[in-house]
């Protein structure tokens, strides 16, 4: 499917997405709450098919305070993409996991766990991934300092 | 090399006018070991893929300086190389390999990464500025990343560093090689004038006449140079 009638498709599954403007391809934002519910329905709906994540990650908009996760969709079947993003509140980054569709996610979302800090309501195994055990604070947070870190002069 | 290094000073020193023969040793010795560096495959980000372009391809070719046997493995190798940035959770794991290899070892760090964090110095939570807060370094090779050249200058400095500086008798302890000496005859003036003119003559593109010269090519359906052509047309 192209962009426009990929939009189109997943209005029609899910009402509360809204197409976003200025993306170079089809993407779209959901509530946290719909997402799971959309999610499977993108995995698993043969017209959609999307069977592989290509990438999680999170963007940090802290003066507005949320985290936006963003989910990169490709279809292996149609050759089609779609990016998913949901925006959870900085405060308590709760979001549910997508690992039972693709379990690709269950690294990610443990990258994005150790890196930002969001939770991932059933997540079999949430640990940090790069960094240690005992690591202190999410570095990729925009408010994260630590002693080891130098402030670069004005 | 383990049983020149630590016994042969003892056998010597007896013999009068042993400590000649042993300056003599020193000189056979460093010269040998300068000359026969195995470096060991180490890099961590993108000055790696510029230490492989120098270690690895034919172009550059280290072979020609003695330093062609890459390593795998930590054991078998005295020139370690940080090509690349060291994150603290890489940096036990250097500081492991370094202590691995056998004695004596050098340590060349190419890339503003490997000498004080570079880009990452400031605001970085993982980059360590510098691999001397972990091992000591011999050669710093500045560049992000270095050139091939410049990488072979630490290599022919790190070469000179240990044919003037280690000593049997005392190892571990190094001199510092004198580098900033020019060869004779020659000025910096001149060197400045000689680059000049390259840079000048490199770095100059007449577009203009590129674009007519382009135009012209395409009204005749055929190429100006005489001598051969790449492209197809006829
Ligand atoms: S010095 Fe530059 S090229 Fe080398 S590792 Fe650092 S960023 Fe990469």
């Amino acid at each position: 499917m192209d962009s426009a009638n990929l939009l189109t498709a997943v209005a029609a599954a899910e009402p509360n997405a809204k197409p976003r403007e200025k993306a170079d391809r089809a993407a779209v934002q959901v509530p946290v709450g719909n997402l799971s519910a959309l999610m499977k329905r993108l995995r698993n709906d043969s017209t959609f098919a999307f069977d592989m994540l290509c990438d999680h990650t999170a963007v940090d908009w802290s003066e507005q305070g949320t985290f936006e996760l963003v989910y990169q969709l490709y279809s292996t079947v149609h050759g089609h993409y779609l990016m998913v993003t949901t925006s959870v509140p900085r405060v308590s980054p709760i979001v549910p996991t997508v690992r039972e569709f693709w379990r690709i996610a269950e690294f990610q979302e443990r990258e994005v766990y150790d890196m930002f800090g969001v939770l991932y309501d059933g997540h079999p195994d949430l640990r940090r991934l790069f960094l240690e055990d005992d690591w202190k604070g999410f570095p990729l947070r925009k408010d994260y300092t630590d002693d080891f870190m130098l402030e670069r002069p004005e | 090399m383990g049983i020149i290094t630590e016994k042969l000073p003892c056998y010597i020193e007896p013999i009068p006018g042993g400590s000649l023969l042993l300056t003599s040793m020193d000189a056979v010795i460093n010269w040998s070991r300068a000359n026969s560096l195995w470096p060991l495959t180490f890099g961590t980000s993108c000055c790696a893929i510029e230490m492989m372009m120098a270690t690895g391809a034919p172009r550059h070719d280290t072979s020609r300086f003695g330093a062609e046997v890459a390593r795998p493995s930590p054991r078998q190798a005295d020139l370690l190389v940080i090509a690349g940035t060291i994150v603290r959770r890489m940096a036990p794991r250097l500081k492991t390999l370094y202590e691995q290899m056998g004695e004596p070892r050098y340590v060349m760090a190419t890339g503003s990464c490997a000498i004080s964090g570079g880009p990452f110095m400031y605001n970085s939570y993982s980059t360590i500025r510098g691999a001397d807060e972990i091992i000591p370094v011999d050669v710093y090779v500045p560049g992000c990343p270095p050139r091939a050249e410049a990488f072979f200058y630490g290599l022919l400095t790190l070469q000179k560093l240990i044919k003037e500086g280690e000593s049997v008798r005392r190892p571990g302890e190094r001199r510092k090689p004198v580098l900033s000496a020019l060869p004779p005859g020659i000025t910096l003036d001149q060197i400045r004038a000689e680059m000049a003119a390259v840079l000048k003559s490199d770095a100059t593109v007449n577009v203009e006449q590129a674009a007519k010269k382009l135009e012209k090519e395409s009204q005749d359906g055929q190429c100006e140079s005489a001598d051969g052509c790449c492209c197809s047309r006829t």
